[in-house]
């Protein structure tokens, strides 16, 4: 199985920044993996790639509050879908393997009905590459890569902002400390201040 | 199942705080599972607890190291746990399936037997099938004894409370 990537994090990094950088990496895992992946003689290259769309799908899920709403419920579905597609190439793979191991233990006179299986589980294979197929080409033409990138920058821009906001008060904040206290000063920072600092994203909570 | 919300989320607020409040509720929705999952008979709350255990899993995997040293151990015994509840979900899917097939055949040898066939055309293919059905079960047995043993040494091990002691904690970061 193809082990994912470990990430560097520190406990004091902004959330969202942390968010970026995670997903940017199972995205490219992801992708990664899809090369080959119609081939029904390699069934590994499959399941690598579910894998990574179950990691991919887990961080974009753990970090939902980093990302515009619309944009990641979008991107969200289109994981899903193709994390689903996968499980239907993938499952009937693990049960024709464990089919021709139960039926190599079984007497003769066992084997006829698990091979009525086997071609059962063999056509649910076939029809399940088909809808992989599909779904890949769905995934290309919605460019979900590009769209999974988009929402990692949208998250490192929203901390971007916030960062700039809070070193622009702190900076007027020290200003009006060195002004001295006779400066016109009612506490509150400047207006256009307060505007830059109020991020333009939709709370999780 | 869906996930249970986590409140009080800051996206400009510290990784490890937010990813704490995250582990504190899906490990509290792992546990919600018992006692419910210590009956064999409910296959969806042994589905769902599975979900649970891949969703705790997953957070720990990618946050782990910004808590005390038990949070990584915590992800492997919940690797663990999704891994075994996840073969009991292999078999209640396996055996509806073989089942299907089995009625499939027995519905086409109704219509050749119907329609003058001295014998059903799959009679040698019923029996293959009903031991792949009882050695799924037998097999299904085990698993479910096995994930009772595990949630025990689970329990005895302080899991739940050494796991809320560790995502409180936080290691010195190297400089």
């Amino acid at each position: 199985m193809a082990k994912q990537k470990d990430i560097k994090t520190t406990p004091y990094e902004p959330f969202a920044r942390a968010a970026a950088r995670i997903v940017r990496v199972r995205t490219h895992e992801l992708f990664a993996h899809a090369e080959g992946v119609l081939d029904t003689e390699d069934i590994e290259r499959v399941h690598d790639m579910r894998v990574a769309s179950r990691r991919l799908r887990a961080v974009l899920e753990i970090f939902s509050v980093c990302f515009p709403k619309a944009e990641y419920k979008s991107v969200l579905r289109d994981v899903k879908r193709l994390a689903d597609a996968l499980g239907e190439r993938r499952d009937p793979d693990v049960h024709i393997a464990a089919m021709e191991d139960f039926a190599a233990q079984q007497t003769a006179t066992n084997r006829p009905g698990i091979e009525a299986l086997a071609a059962d589980l063999r056509e649910r294979q076939g029809r399940g590459n088909e809808l992989l197929a599909a779904e890949l080409e769905r995934v290309a033409e919605r460019d979900l890569h590009g769209r999974l990138l988009a929402l990692s920058d949208a998250a490192e821009a929203a901390t971007e902002g916030e960062e700039a906001a809070a070193v622009a008060l702190a900076e007027a904040e020290t200003e009006g400390a060195a002004a001295g206290p006779d400066a016109a000063h009612d506490g509150a920072p400047p207006a256009d201040l307060v505007a830059a600092a109020q991020p333009d994203r939709e709370d999780g909570a | 199942m869906k996930a249970r919300p986590v409140k009080g989320l800051d996206p400009a607020g510290p990784l490890a705080d937010d990813a704490e409040r995250i582990v504190l509720v899906r490990l509290d929705e792992l546990c919600s599972f018992m006692p419910r999952a210590a009956d064999p008979e409910e296959v969806v709350a042994l589905h769902d607890m599975r979900i649970a255990a891949k969703r705790l899993r997953y957070v720990l995997e990618v946050t782990g190291n910004l808590f005390g040293p038990y949070a990584v151990t915590a992800g492997k015994r919940t690797k663990e746990l999704q891994d075994v509840l996840g073969e009991i979900h292999d078999c209640d899917v396996l055996v509806p399936r073989v089942e299907a097939v089995l009625d499939g055949l027995r519905e086409e040898d109704v219509g050749a037997v119907a329609a003058g066939a001295q014998e059903p055309p799959h009679a040698e293919e019923y029996r293959g099938l009903e031991v792949l059905i009882v050695k799924t079960r037998a097999r299904r047995k085990q698993l479910y004894a096995r994930f009772l043993e595990l949630w025990t040494e689970l329990e005895r091990e302080g899991f739940r409370a050494r796991l809320e002691y560790a995502i409180a904690e936080r290691p010195a970061v190297a400089a």
